[in-house]
């Protein structure tokens, strides 16, 4: 499929920097490598993380790592073939286009060219990394005034990502993301409990995040049971945000065919009261898993999963949808091709203040911070792992309680959603890594809060 | 010139060697790898082919450590990286380089093994078939994905060790689902293995099947007082989650109150349990950990009772004991920390699971896990969502959709009697954990 037409530089962005050097000559390569009938395309990445382990009595060992990879994808009708290497240079794409034409049976028409050797560019390491290491350690010490009885197993990380894809015809960013992550566990005596982080913002704004999150985070665990059996709850907007991810995103991402998942076998049906638009929205800079381009180099749009209520739409990529793809093939890492996956969910904000949506809900419960969740789109069957929530009476908040599960099935959850949604839908802070399939990918939300009848609590953490 | 012989590592090793300070201590590691991936669904056939050059460098001085990773590409500017992160380190007790084993000599790196393509389409082809005959046709397989995997590694120290290693590995993950009038559901079951040979594909076909269609067809079982039988594939998963109490610096504490220091038992003298890089049947077959301490097999609990813990060269150092070889490196990137390699209850008093379910008068034999375990060993509490069989004299009536088990950890650990001996593994935590079918004679469900 090789094109005459000169390469494009795409800018979705001026402030995409990185691969853009040889950015003509890739283009050329990959359209070299292409036969009639195949597409493809080839994907570079830079990923660099300082980590370090926090305890409860500050920073630990700093480790600081840089991969940087290169993968070209051939696709002929219903096969494909990913070559990934190390290096994203012109060596390296040079070593897998030859590995790629090889195995797929052609021969690329490029000159082999003396390689560039590898660029000294790895970033501050110096000054700029200690001071946010200062601000990172300053805002631990905030979270933890006293940290008598507590025990933190943390790893903190500031990972600086930057992606391109090549294309037969345009060399296209995806976008450089810089985040600041946390993961661990924090114990206290007789009970242990999951911590995550993710924010997008700039690092003083993110340090004071984590700062917050931490606090609330390691307070001591309630040991009031929750309510076993059918409940009716707030969530608040962290864990709406969660909910909407699990609900809505995953069962609405197009990789498990078309009658597979709960929602794409009632495509247009009405599923939830009017009133409630899900978005999910890459375009949305200030959240985590936004991006210009996808891994495949279509350009990020929303797609509208819920309109009033009515299932809209499903994240595709191009192999699920060809050229269609609504720009949602994400991969992990380099070396594993793009699946449909959700970005950033964004509901819009309704009219119904936090007051009003406790008083609507009666007796239930107040969630405050889902800590995972997991659903099977076949089923439609969804969990969310609940760390903390308030006892609701007659829409009076009261005593907190121990970390219980909410299960439902995603069609009854829908149907039972209060009428009116809050009315400021907030990003989600909280909201780490989605895996699926082993592959953790950042993702980020925004939603009101909102109210749900008639899910089944199951007290513990199973 | 070939990766292998560029003397890249050298260069490394060279660097990390410089001494800046006295007392400054380092080790470098590399890995070399290649994958292949073949991954089958409705849509079509895709091959992942990867290959990985990985360099880390850690540095050691008066207790503190300092880590930098990166591709061939920036590994010369790692010891320097390193230096300038080990400034601001904190101490860590027993944080030093590994000393040099004695008598060790440096081993040539193995080639990374060549998968070959067309054996792995046939293994996914097995599986279908495998999946078609246990289930006549119920189960649908969404998505079947085979990775091979195969790696080098080296370790050298400024403390004089230098080893190198290699692995491999093989992983089948399938994504089955059942629909019947009753209802939908789908499941992702997966099986590890060291080499593709080895992958019991129709085992884990009967399994798939299991987990999709005994909650569709099965009923419920309301609790009581009865036998019980656990499945290796129920029991191994809660072996994973009590491997952390054999290595975490946290859970020990918690080991020694609930067995007052070890004068207590912390099982049933029925279980014995053991890390062992080379378990037959493991997913795991390495010869030495991430540190470039060589391997061998530790029994953690011995006919119940504690016996040792799991260890890397900085743990061994503030227990004054020898290091077990358990530090690992899930990638280049990142640092090795003390896991698992096949962690598994020992099955060589076991007797065969039919004998087990022999004496079973009444009761439940759980076959699947619905969701993921709870095993808390911090509040002594574990929780199981599992589908299953209804067993009367030894011989299954009726199937089981779901029920709960749950209890106190400490008294299902002391009431398993007897063990069988169809150890099988689960991928976990970055190793494996296998346990045989385990009976309870009497458990309140």
């Amino acid at each position: 499929m090789g094109s005459p037409r000169a390469p494009t530089i795409l800018s979705l962005s001026d402030d995409v920097t990185v691969f853009r050097d040889d950015a003509e000559d890739a283009v050329r390569i990959v359209s070299g490598m292409l036969r009639r009938g195949e597409g493809g395309e080839a994907f570079r990445e830079r990923r660099r993380a300082i980590t370090w382990n926090a305890t409860e009595a500050g920073l630990l060992a700093p480790a600081i790592v840089e991969e940087r990879g290169t993968a070209v994808r051939v696709s002929r009708g219903k096969e494909s073939l990913l070559v990934a290497g190390d290096g994203d240079g012109p060596a390296t794409l040079h070593d897998v286009v030859r590995e790629a034409s090889r195995r797929a049976g052609g021969s690329p028409f490029f000159k082999t060219r003396a390689a560039p050797g590898p660029r000294a560019d790895r970033g501050p390491s110096g000054p700029d990394e200690e001071a946010r290491a200062t601000q990172l350690a300053s805002a631990l010490a905030r979270a933890l005034p006293d940290p008598r009885g507590l025990s933190l197993t943390l790893a903190i990380s500031r990972v600086s990502t930057s992606r391109a894809v090549v294309t037969a015809r345009a060399f296209v960013p995806c976008g450089e993301a810089t985040r600041l992550e946390a993961s661990g566990l924090i114990r206290r005596p007789g009970a242990s409990r999951m911590f995550a982080f993710q924010s997008s913002a700039a690092f003083p704004a993110a340090c004071e995040g984590l700062a917050r999150a931490l606090a609330e985070a390691t307070r001591p665990v309630p040991t009031h049971r929750a309510p076993e059996g059918t409940v009716d709850v707030v969530l608040s907007p962290e864990a709406a945000s969660v909910f909407w991810h699990e609900a809505v995103g995953h069962p609405l991402e197009a990789d498990g065919g078309e009658r597979t998942s709960v929602l794409t076998r009632v495509a247009r049906a009405s599923v939830a009261p009017p009133g409630y638009f899900v978005t999910c929205d890459p375009t949305r800079r200030e959240l985590p898993g936004s991006y210009l381009a996808d891994d495949e180099g279509t350009p990020a749009r929303p797609v509208p999963l819920l309109e009033d209520g009515r299932v809209a739409g499903v994240l595709t990529d191009q192999r699920t949808a060809g050229a269609d793809s609504n720009g949602h093939g994400r991969c992990g890492d380099f070396r594993r091709p793009p699946r449909p996956r959700l970005s950033a969910l964004v509901v819009a904000a309704g009219r119904a203040t936090r007051d009003e949506l406790l008083d609507a809900c009666g007796t239930g419960l107040y969630v405050r911070e889902i800590s995972a969740g997991h659903t099977d789109a076949e089923s439609g069957r969804f969990s969310l792992f609940v760390e903390s929530a308030d006892l609701l009476r007659r829409g009076r908040l009261g005593a907190p309680v121990a970390p219980f599960l909410l299960t439902s099935d995603v069609l009854t959850a829908l149907r039972h959603l209060h009428g009116e949604p809050g009315e400021v839908s907030a990003p989600a802070s909280g909201l780490g890594l989605c895996v699926k399939r082993g592959e953790p990918l950042p993702v980020g939300g925004a939603s009101p809060a909102i109210l749900l009848r008639g899910l089944a609590a199951v007290p513990g953490r199973a | 010139m070939t990766a292998a012989d560029d003397g890249l590592f050298e260069d490394v090793l060279a660097a990390v060697s410089e001494p800046a300070r006295e007392g400054e201590g380092g080790e470098v590691y590399e890995r070399r790898g290649t994958s292949l991936e073949l991954t089958e669904d409705d849509r079509g056939f895709h091959a992942s082919v990867s290959t990985e050059r990985g360099f880390a460098v850690r540095l050691f001085r008066s207790g503190r450590t300092s880590f930098a990773a990166s591709g061939p590409s920036g590994a010369r500017t790692l010891a320097g990286e390193a230096r300038l992160l080990l400034a601001r380190a904190r101490t860590r007790r027993g944080a030093r380089p590994s000393p040099a084993p004695p008598g060790g000599a440096p081993v040539p790196a193995a080639p990374p093994a060549r998968a070959d393509e067309i054996a792995a389409r046939g293994l996914l082809v097995a599986f279908r078939r495998a999946l078609a005959s246990a289930s006549d046709g119920a189960a649908l397989l969404a998505e079947t994905s085979l990775l091979l995997g195969a790696r080098t590694e080296r370790v050298a120290t400024t403390a004089g060790r230098d080893a190198s290693f290699g692995s491999s590995t093989a992983t089948l993950v399938a994504t089955v689902a059942a629909r019947t009038g009753v209802g939908r559901t789908s499941a992702r079951v997966v099986a590890a293995a060291a080499r593709p040979e080895e992958l019991a594909l129709a085992r884990l076909a009967h399994h798939a099947v299991d987990r999709v269609l005994l909650p569709l067809r099965g009923r419920p079982l309301e609790p009581g007082r009865w036998g019980l039988l656990l499945d290796p594939f129920v029991a191994s998963p809660v072996v994973a989650r009590l491997a952390p109490a054999f290595f975490d610096e946290d859970e020990d504490g918690l080991l020694a109150a609930r067995t007052r220091g070890g004068r207590d038992a912390f099982a049933s003298p029925a279980l014995t349990l053991v890390d062992g890089s080379s378990a037959p049947g493991g997913p795991v077959l390495t010869t030495h950990d991430g540190e470039g301490t060589p391997q061998g097999r530790t029994v953690v609990l011995d006919r119940g009772r504690l016996a040792a813990r799991l260890t890397d060269v900085a743990a061994a150092q503030r227990l004054g004991t020898s290091p077990t070889g358990n530090a690992l490196r899930r990638a280049f990137s990142e640092p090795p920390a003390i896991g698992i390699t096949n962690f598994f209850v020992d099955p060589s008093s076991g007797v065969p699971p039919l004998d087990l379910l022999r004496a079973l008068a009444k009761g439940f034999y759980a076959a699947v896990l619905i969701s993921r375990p709870e095993v808390d060993l911090a509040a002594d509490r574990f929780r199981l969502h599992v589908a299953g069989y209804w067993v009367e004299k030894g011989r299954a009536t009726d199937a089981v959709s779901e029920t709960l088990l749950s209890g106190r950890l400490s008294d299902f650990l002391r009431s398993v009697a007897a063990v069988g001996d169809d150890l099988k593994f689960i991928p976990a935590a970055g190793g494996g954990a296998g346990s045989p079918t385990l009976f309870v004679p009497k458990w309140k469900g």
